[in-house]
């Protein structure tokens, strides 16, 4: 390697490998070295500010880098450099900007935070993506529900009630949806004739021999009135639903275009019950955040 | 010494080859068992509410590590405002401090699901397992239908408790260990935690909460959900002051 | 031909692995492009739970990281350690233990996990057998390549072998000490870790990152050592820069596994150590970066006509930008964003498709016409596979860093209430066209690897028909005397 051009003289180490391999002896890289150091007084540096060393059973805390911090209910706290710490000062700060619109939720109406725009601007921003991230699983983007499954929110039908403080009951508590089912106490026929009947409530029954034997079991052994009382218009305290609005949230009825399908949707409910629950939400959100969701599902259906 | 020493000699080549890479590892592992605050002390009048998996949610976790869920979900939320709001509470090094192993991950395809657990209904659950794009039409997470097609295995459970005790979950055997759980955890869940009724306890759950929404049997939905409905679940995070388990850091 | 003559060196070894780290490649990538398919569209999850993405990506990563880095640095590393020693492998019983012993465990691997037998935990998701196989076959290994490297005719172990070394040493040891286990009785597969939470989550990252560091990294410097200088025909450029980024590197490395739990439940003393060693890690890296690009810089004429070394300049390349890239996302800043996102796999592929894979097709196209004493099939073939993988990496990885820092900002955004600004499913959406384009980029590397596999074996065969002609024609020859 002689006739190496080079600006030094640089010499291999005298070695060669597998014949024609060598080294040549070149000092390391003056960048190389001093960005070397560098990033060994970053860490050194590091080290001193942060928690870094283990030693027995405790850690150096890191020294000239403490965080203050309030917590929700008032107390400052004052600790070395460490995640959570910097998170609670974090949370702080942001309370700082969201907890005057929270707190200008609280203690006000739901029809006054309407009327404020600042207000229901906020709201909704919040419950939007507090909606699509939690709800939206079961009730679906814009809150139009799966028919079978999930009651829509966006219909006339409230089966819980459609007053703010109902809403806000369902949230935050969650309900359940239970329905015995009949297949063992009533006969296939019966069954097929009370589902005629529920179907003629909204118009939907073709055959009127089997409404009027399916009216009197409907009213009578069966108890069906027991929950969704004679007029057959449901009770928003046990959650029965509504049979005569035409709105169906558990039958998928109104996919099926002939009658023999509607009503062998019917009879699975009557046969099999309903047992579907919606989740409680109070452990997961704060009062002000199922507020603002109230409002925007009431907003979604239309109130009466 | 000159490193042409070491490059000739193969064997101090080895010995300090094996010494230098030692250290990181010592340093950083060792004393993950010896600092206290490592994980931190949760407990409510008394009781450690951290408790092991009951048998069918062991299973169910074993069944979520057979599929690699792991392998688009995190249970790890880290203690940021947007995850705050998105998953809830950032973890605890003692939530998981029975998971062998952890099932923390490292790619969030799919959302978090360290506080998944009572989020959504059971069957909800099973519907978005079988086939999650009839609920999130975006999904696209693969669908699982076969797990509400399978009958569950159960028949080794208690052998898995048994190899989970050996590694340090507080199973119990003897009168002793159950006495000691319940002084830890009280007696509801120090039942839960006989070996001996491991069998039993498994069925009494599945069938009292029918997870899967079959009555006739028991398949490996009943363990999956019952595992998912689990999941971050076991720390009220009401009973501490805000900044507690910042003390622990 | 009966080869009853002793060479002078196992070859026959070097040539199964050889084999073998082509087959694997080829399997390993269309694993990779297939759960790109499924990220992109699930409907490629068939229904069927063997191919389901959750079973699947394990395949992928061990089939790549294992089956193909595996068996390309045994082969390598077999070759390396004959020519710069002057000697053969100390045994050819072992050598064949080595291969049979790995080869079965990516297969038991492979097909474990289709059948949902796993660990549960990245790259070591073997279950206990397969551990155990493992760790007889690495022992044997370890024991072959230093009985090789003691009974060299050289004083000085070269720089290369330093490297192969610390890997087999460090596997060794990370091995053993990850996969600490109870199984649930002799007759299952079923085992818990040792280690629960908190300090399972430390190990398996102490481990994960240095299946990176060592097998991924260390060991393809090693690779890197001996082809480069042999291909370019020039000496290393450093041989000082050598000593003190081999020791600083296998030091530094073991510290950072913690950059992979920032933020996490793990205490934050640890965290620090990984970061402040992650940048520590910076220049030591660059170290083989420099002593491979300044190396080539010799022979930079060669790089029009001699596309061996362009893969290696491109292998080098994107090995500096993957350790640049690395030491930034330790930083705990950086993490908060690049963490759970699509920014890690364009990182991961950056160093597995531009480091990994290109040194080591630029390593194999130098050795295959030695091992089989012939000249590749086709240099034109070899010019197609190189701008296929580039521009397949180019592909890949853009993509994966419009993904992920898109998904990281769309996360944390907030809007002027202080309230979340995207839910989750957005982001999901947003993914799509970045996915679509990856599966695209893997696509373009994985025509480049079927294309090399052919190549291969039409000069596998190639050389199959010199080898008749020439004896032959010594026959004849023999014949006529
Ligand atoms: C696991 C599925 C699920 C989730 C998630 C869910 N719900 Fe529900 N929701 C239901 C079901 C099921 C019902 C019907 C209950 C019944 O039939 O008694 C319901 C009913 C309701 C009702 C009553 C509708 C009526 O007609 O009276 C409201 C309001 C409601 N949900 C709001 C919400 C809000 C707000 C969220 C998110 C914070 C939410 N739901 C999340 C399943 C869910
Ligand atoms: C113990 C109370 C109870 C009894 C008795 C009862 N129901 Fe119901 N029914 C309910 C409740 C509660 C719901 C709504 C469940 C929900 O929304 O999740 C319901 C819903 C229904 C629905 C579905 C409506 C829809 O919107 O899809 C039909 C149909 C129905 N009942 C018919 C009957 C008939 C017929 C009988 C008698 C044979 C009967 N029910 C007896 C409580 C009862
Ligand atoms: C290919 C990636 C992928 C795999 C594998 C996967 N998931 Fe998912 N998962 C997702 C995505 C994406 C979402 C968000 C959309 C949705 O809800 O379906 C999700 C959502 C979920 C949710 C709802 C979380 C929430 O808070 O809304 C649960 C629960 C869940 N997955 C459980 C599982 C289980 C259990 C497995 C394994 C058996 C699994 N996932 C496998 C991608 C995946
Ligand atoms: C100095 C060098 C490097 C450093 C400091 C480094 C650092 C990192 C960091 C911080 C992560 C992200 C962890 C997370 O947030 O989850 C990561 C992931 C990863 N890196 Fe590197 N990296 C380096 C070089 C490389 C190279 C050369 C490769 C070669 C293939 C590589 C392969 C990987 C892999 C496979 C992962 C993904 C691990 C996982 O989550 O499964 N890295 N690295
Ligand atoms: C054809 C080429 C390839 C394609 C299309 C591909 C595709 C993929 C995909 C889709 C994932 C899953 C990402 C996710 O979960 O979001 C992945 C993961 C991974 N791949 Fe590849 N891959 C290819 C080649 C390789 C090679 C050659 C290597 C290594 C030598 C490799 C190593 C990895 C690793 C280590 C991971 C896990 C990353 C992590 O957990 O962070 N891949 N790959
Ligand atoms: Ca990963
Ligand atoms: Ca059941
Ligand atoms: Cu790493």
């Amino acid at each position: 390697m002689s006739k190496e051009k080079q600006s030094r003289t640089v010499q291999t180490t005298g070695h060669a490998w597998d014949g024609d391999i060598q080294e040549f002896n070149n000092p390391l890289p003056t960048w190389w070295l001093w960005g070397f150091y560098a990033t060994v007084v970053f860490a050194i540096v590091y080290w001193i500010f942060y928690p870094a060393w283990p030693i027995g059973d405790d850690y150096t805390k890191g020294i000239g880098n403490e965080i203050e911090y309030t917590t929700k209910d008032g107390k400052t706290v004052t600790t070395h450099w460490n995640t959570r710490a910097l998170y609670e000062r974090d949370l702080q700060e942001a309370r700082a900007v969201s907890d005057k619109f929270a707190a200008s939720l609280k203690d006000v109406g739901y029809a006054d935070i309407l009327k404020d725009a600042d207000k229901s601007n906020y709201a909704t921003s919040a419950a939007n993506v507090l909606f699509a991230d939690n709800c939206a699983g079961c009730h679906q983007p814009g809150g139009a529900g799966l028919p079978g499954h999930y009651p829509s929110l966006v219909d006339d039908d409230w089966i819980w009630g459609s007053s703010y403080e109902k809403v806000e009951e369902t949230i935050r508590k969650g309900r359940q949806g239970i329905m015995p089912g009949f297949s063992a106490s009533l006969k296939d026929a019966q069954v097929s004739d009370v589902a005629e009947y529920v179907l003629s409530l909204s118009g939907e029954s073709v055959d009127d021999e089997m409404v009027k034997r399916g009216q009197k079991i409907f009213h009578g052994d069966a108890g069906c009135v027991v929950c969704h009382t004679k007029t057959g218009q449901g009770n928003i305290d046990m959650g029965s639903a509504n049979l005569t609005d035409q709105i169906w949230t558990v039958a998928n009825i109104n996919t099926k275009s002939d009658h023999d399908k509607k009503l062998v949707a019917v009879k699975k409910i009557i046969n099999n019950g309903i047992n579907r629950s919606m989740p409680a939400w109070e452990k997961r959100f704060t009062d002000t955040e199922i507020k603002m969701l109230t409002l925007y599902v009431h907003q979604l259906g239309s109130s009466n | 010494m000159k490193h042409e020493k070491i490059e000739t000699h193969a064997g101090l080549l080895i010995v300090l080859t094996l010494i230098v890479i030692s250290v990181g590892g010592l340093v950083e592992i060792l004393p993950l068992y010896f600092i206290d605050e490592t994980i931190e002390e949760v407990k409510v009048s008394g009781k450690e509410t951290v408790r092991p998996y009951t048998p069918l949610e062991l299973l169910g976790r074993d069944l979520y590590q057979r599929e690699g869920c792991y392998t688009c979900h995190s249970q790890m939320i880290r203690p940021f405002r947007d995850e705050k709001l998105r998953y809830g509470h950032y973890s605890l090094a003692a939530e998981s401090k029975y998971d062998h192993p952890f099932q923390w991950g490292s790619k969030r395809t799919g959302p978090d699901l360290a506080r998944v657990g009572k989020k959504y209904s059971n069957e909800w659950h099973v519907q978005h397992l079988i086939a999650p794009r009839s609920v999130v039409k975006e999904s696209i997470m693969p669908n699982y239908g076969w797990l509400i097609e399978t009958p569950l295995e159960f028949k080794d459970i208690s052998d898995r408790l048994r190899a989970l005790k050996l590694v340090g979950v507080p199973y119990s055997e003897t009168e002793a260990e159950y006495e000691a759980n319940v002084e830890r955890f009280g007696e509801e869940v120090a039942k839960q935690l006989e070996i001996i009724n491991a069998e039993d306890n498994l069925i009494e759950q599945a069938v009292t909460n029918n997870y899967d929404g079959i009555t006739a049997e028991i398949t490996e939905m009943e363990a999956m959900v019952a595992y998912l409905q689990v999941l971050g679940t076991m720390v009220d995070f009401k009973q501490f002051d805000d900044g507690y388990f910042a003390t622990f850091r | 031909m009966s080869e009853t003559n002793v060479q002078p060196y196992n070859y026959g070894i070097i040539r199964l692995f050889t084999i073998m780290a082509i087959v694997w490649g080829v399997l390993g990538m269309f694993a990779g492009v297939y759960i790109a398919l499924e990220l992109t569209w699930p409907i490629f999850n068939l229904d069927t739970p063997a191919i389901t993405f959750g079973r699947l990506r394990p395949v992928h990563t061990t089939l790549v990281i294992f089956g193909f880095g595996g068996s390309a640095l045994f082969a390598t590393s077999y070759y390396v350690v004959q020519r710069t020693c002057q000697v053969r492998l100390s045994s050819d019983v072992m050598a064949n233990i080595t291969f049979w012993g790995w080869q079965t465990s990516i297969a038991l691997a492979v097909i474990s996990y289709m059948a949902g037998f796993t660990q549960a935990r990245e790259y070591a998701e073997m279950v206990w057998p397969i551990d155990i196989l493992i760790a007889v076959t690495w022992v044997t290994y370890f024991i072959v390549f230093v009985h090789t490297l003691a009974r060299r005719t050289q004083p000085h172990i070269y720089v290369a072998n330093w490297f192969f070394v610390a890997f087999i040493l460090a596997t060794a040891i990370l091995h053993i000490f990850n996969n600490m286990e109870v199984p649930i009785s002799l007759f299952s597969l079923k085992s818990y870790s040792l280690h629960a939470g908190v300090q399972d989550a430390m190990t398996q990252w102490w481990y994960g990152h240095n299946a990176v560091g060592f097998f991924l990294t260390a060991a393809f410097l090693g690779m890197m050592y001996y082809f480069v200088p042999k291909q370019a025909g020039r000496p290393v450029y450093s041989y000082r820069l050598s000593i003190i980024h081999f020791w600083a590197l296998v030091f530094l490395y073991m510290w950072v596994g913690a950059h992979h739990l920032h933020w996490t439940a793990l205490p934050d003393w640890t965290s620090t150590l990984a970061a402040t060693f992650s940048i520590l890690l910076l220049l030591p890296s660059w170290g083989g970066m420099i002593n491979g690009i300044m190396t080539l810089s010799g022979a930079w004429d060669k790089l029009r006509s001699d596309p061996v070394i362009r893969f290696l300049i491109v292998a080098l390349s994107f090995y500096g930008m993957s350790t640049f890239e690395g030491p930034l996302m330790s930083l705990k800043s950086v993490n908060a964003l690049s963490h759970y996102t699509d920014w890690t796999i364009g990182h991961v592929h950056s160093g597995a498709l531009g480091w990994v894979a290109m040194v080591t097709f630029g390593s194999f196209y130098h050795l295959i016409p030695r091992l089989w004493e012939t000249k590749m099939y086709s240099d034109r073939l070899i010019f197609l596979h190189f701008w296929l993988a580039t521009i397949g990496i180019v592909l890949y990885i853009s993509a994966m860093w419009v993904a992920g820092v898109g998904q990281g900002l769309m996360l944390r955004a907030f809007d002027e209430y202080g309230n979340l600004a995207y839910t989750f499913i957005e982001t999901v959406e947003f993914l799509k066209n970045p996915y679509a384009i990856r599966a695209l980029g893997g696509a373009f590397f994985l025509i480049g690897i079927v294309i090399m596999a052919y190549n291969v074996f039409m000069t596998i065969r190639q050389s199959r028909i010199e080898r008749v002609a020439l004896e032959a024609k010594i026959a004849a020859k023999l014949a006529k005397a």
